[in-house]
């Protein structure tokens, strides 16, 4: 399991663009997967990448790693040129697919070797120990690859992708495999990434298993980038967050109290109500404190759903699985 | 980096090992003893005092060479090709290439490590037939040499197992059989004149065997396997001129790999390597035979001809070379979409500038080097036989032209069903006319097709219809103007579309 003493090399968490896109443009046969996509991920920030199907994630990921060409735009990894510099910024970044591939006949510590080799990845032997570690993967050091679950597959390429201590890590999808323990094992490796001062960037379809440790989101439509910045910012952006309240006491004063001009789409039960809240967290606060202080005897208060859910379904983009 | 330092080598070694390959080493053990045992056989058996120690050396050797070359040629080939496609297919070259390992390290590992079994295999037979020949008393240059050529090819086809591996999804070892059927003629006949026996070292390793033992003058059972290999009248032993080939060929080969292998977008071949390869191939074919004609076109001018006076080798090249400019066009002609995304790029607009990206440009180009190289017969009899060169040149020009614009204008307008467009095409303006030859017994419609004009010039013997012959040529060029235009028409949509 991935404890907290052990070893993500860490990068001092300063905040600097670790990954730059600017004018991103990716085009296929018949049609342009990918059109202008620009954004900036810094040091400590891990970003949801969030859309529907064939919205152009993958595409981007695959782009950005220089595993499809570029019609236009650049890509540079903390502000060096991935066009320019290729060899020497692959070190920097890691890229793991949406799919697994392994050396099927090799042991997890024979495929992590061979990647390591590849890196020159100095004390081999102790790095590969620390990533199948980190995976949660230490007992099966020494089992084939083809004998493991899609689950462990996954967790095995991504070791292999934190292998070199990348900066920059885009992650396809890397949850999507992974039974509901994995999924709590990520999260606390990707917060310890975080922590790290990694810069992070992460597919998925899942968002509310995105929303536990993405600080940004970017949220794609048909090839376009439709929203992207800090989830405050997209709140802010989406009209505000969507709250959920309950009372014991105090019914008619609460229904007073949250004609309020900052909340909207109030829906009204006997025993308590959600609202949208275009307002800032303080005036948030201040509105609890005015519930409280007339007497409503509030039992709940809490955001009504996900923030990342409640940011896509607003931003309008469709087809979500 | 160092062969064993090197991951792929590595992995690729570690996967064959875990498979096994002591079997393997055991089965080829078994074969070479077996041919060892023969050998002692039939040395003291009663054929030992007609054919001697040395011919029956040969003859078991002969096996072990043969068993050899399908092992670690055809078999290598298969073996690497497999590997490659199967990691393509997995994403693990994908992967691999994310790595900093520059791209000839990737290629090495991938080109010398999945054939290691056959490698083994091969070690050991060549071992039982170090034996032979020692036992045989044969001279020790015959295995030297043979096992030079073997490891050479065995080389040469491992290059060519990581172009079918990076081309095609599956093996081909059926690509190499169909290949080697289409080489297989042309071992046989006028064997020291065609480059297929020396690309594939036939040629050396036969005169080897023949050779050995021999005094010089002693008779051989084929005679025209001993004579040196003579390009433009030079001689070269053809071991040498196999190696020198194999090797021109490989490093553009290579070239051509590293380079896909860092820049997959780009297409296989470069304008440049395909003129280059295409003229090194052509310029190796035509010295081999110049010395028949020596210039004078088509009088014979070879002292004590070893041919037939009705030597058809200058149309079986000409056969060779519009086959082989086709398949180098075909693998340098870039997709639409490649140049549509360039056109975005750089923010060129014209037809003009599409023209100089095309295959179109490079069929000119290939038609004028091989009409340049077929002129080198014609040096001496230009005057009387201007008419046939210039047919030649017209037929690869308009062959060449209509291939790479038929190619380029089936992309652009009919997308995914291209191929089977560009088959119907050239069905039809290739083959059709031969069928209708056959059906209506007319052979005034084979010289229709695209293809005959050249083999008619060049098969004259004075009673040619060469208004008919040079009427024929301004059809294909009619054909050639149809296409271009609706070419030009087909990228004017595109690039406006992409503006």
């Amino acid at each position: 399991m991935a404890g907290d003493s052990l070893d993500i090399r860490s990068t001092p968490p300063e905040k600097v663009s670790l990954l730059a896109i600017d004018h991103l443009r990716v085009d296929f046969p018949t049609v342009v997967a990918v059109n202008d996509l620009s954004l900036r991920i810094e040091a400590g920030d891990v970003c949801g990448l969030i859309g529907p199907n064939g919205a152009g994630k993958t595409t981007t990921m695959r782009a950005v790693s220089g595993l499809l060409e570029l019609t236009r735009g650049s890509v540079r990894i903390a502000g060096r040129e991935l066009a320019s510099e290729p060899d020497e910024l692959k070190r920097r970044l890691g890229f793991m697919p949406d799919f697994c591939p392994t050396y099927d006949q090799l042991t997890t510590t024979e495929f992590l070797e061979h990647f390591a080799r590849a890196f020159d990845v100095p004390n081999r032997a102790r790095r590969i120990a620390e990533c199948l570690e980190l995976t949660w993967l230490a007992d099966k050091r020494n089992a084939l690859c083809e004998e493991l679950s899609r689950g462990m597959k996954q967790r095995l390429v991504l070791a292999k992708t934190m292998l070199p201590d990348p900066q920059v890590l885009l992650l396809d999808e890397p949850a999507s495999g992974l039974d509901p323990l994995g999924r709590i094992e990520l999260r606390k490796l990707l917060l310890q990434l975080r922590d790290a001062g990694k810069a992070v960037l992460i597919s998925s379809h899942i968002l509310t298993e995105l929303s536990g440790f993405c600080n940004k989101a970017a949220i794609m439509e048909r090839g376009r980038l439709v929203q992207f910045g800090t989830l405050e910012e997209l709140s802010k952006h989406a009209g505000g967050r969507r709250m959920s309240v309950k009372w014991r006491a105090g019914a008619d004063r609460a229904r007073e109290i949250l004609q309020h001009p900052q909340v909207t789409r109030l829906e009204l039960t006997d025993t308590g109500a959600q609202f949208d809240f275009a307002g800032d967290p303080d005036a948030l606060d201040e509105l609890l404190k005015t519930l409280v202080t007339q007497n409503v005897r509030v039992s709940e208060w809490r955001p009504a759903g996900d923030d990342l859910e409640q940011i896509f379904l607003q931003s309008g983009a469709k087809e979500l699985m | 980096m160092k062969l064993f330092a090197n991951p792929i080598f590595i992995t690729q070694r570690r996967l064959v090992h875990r498979a096994g390959v002591l079997a393997a080493a055991f089965i080829a053990g078994l074969i070479g003893f077996c041919l060892l045992l023969g050998f002692a056989g039939t040395l003291h058996g009663p054929f030992a005092t007609q054919r001697g120690a040395g011919e029956i050396g040969k003859f078991y050797y002969g096996w072990i060479v043969g068993l050899e070359i399908l092992v670690l040629v055809l078999g290598g080939f298969s073996r690497i090709a497999r590997a490659l496609a199967d990691d393509r297919k997995a994403g693990l070259w994908d992967s691999n290439r994310l790595t900093p390992l520059r791209p000839a390290d990737i290629l090495i590992g991938y080109w010398l490590g999945p054939a290691l079994r056959e490698f083994y295999m091969a070690v050991v037979l060549a071992g039982f037939g170090l034996l032979i020949v020692v036992c045989a008393g044969l001279p020790l240059t015959l295995w030297l040499g043979t096992q030079l050529l073997i490891g050479s090819t065995a080389l040469f086809f491992g290059l060519l197992g990581i172009l079918a591996g990076m081309v095609f999804q599956r093996s081909q070892g059926g690509l190499f059989i169909l290949l080697s059927l289409f080489s297989f003629p042309f071992t046989a006949f006028a064997p020291g004149r065609m480059i297929s026996n020396f690309l594939l070292p036939t040629y050396g390793i036969i005169q080897l065997f023949q050779s050995a033992g021999r005094a010089p003058g002693q008779s051989a059972m084929t005679p025209e396997w001993l004579a040196p290999a003579q390009t433009f009248g030079f001689a070269v032993h053809p071991v040498l001129l196999s190696l020198a080939l194999q090797g021109l060929l490989g490093a553009f080969l290579w070239r051509a790999l590293a380079r896909k292998t860092a820049h997959p977008f780009e297409t296989l071949l470069l304008r440049g390597e395909a003129v280059g390869l295409f003229s090194l191939l052509l310029i190796v074919q035509q010295g081999l035979i110049w010395d028949i004609w020596q210039g004078k076109y088509p009088a014979l001018t070879l002292v004590g001809a070893r041919y037939p006076q009705e030597m058809p080798l200058l149309k079986m090249v000409h056969g060779a070379t519009l086959f082989l400019g086709l398949v180098l066009l075909g693998l340098a002609s870039p997709l639409p979409e490649r140049v549509r995304v360039e056109s975005l790029r750089l923010g060129f607009k014209t037809v003009g500038a599409v023209f100089s990206r095309s295959a179109v440009s490079l069929a000119l180009a290939l038609a004028v080097i091989a009409g340049g190289l077929f002129a080198t017969h014609f040096i001496f009899s230009l005057a009387d036989n201007w008419l046939i060169l210039l047919a030649v040149f017209l037929n690869l020009t308009t062959l060449f032209l209509t291939f790479a614009l038929l190619l380029e204008f089936c992309r652009l307008r009919h997308g995914r069903r291209a191929l089977g467009f560009i088959g119907l095409w050239l069905f039809a303006l290739c083959a059709l006319p031969f069928i209708l030859a056959a059906v209506f017994a007319n052979a005034g419609f084979a010289q229709l097709s695209l293809l005959a004009p050249g083999f008619y010039a060049l098969a004259d013997s004075g009673d040619t219809n060469w208004a008919l012959l040079y009427g024929t040529l301004l059809a294909h060029a009619g054909v050639v103007l149809l296409l271009y235009l609706n070419w030009h028409r087909q990228w004017q949509r595109l690039l406006t579309q992409t503006a």
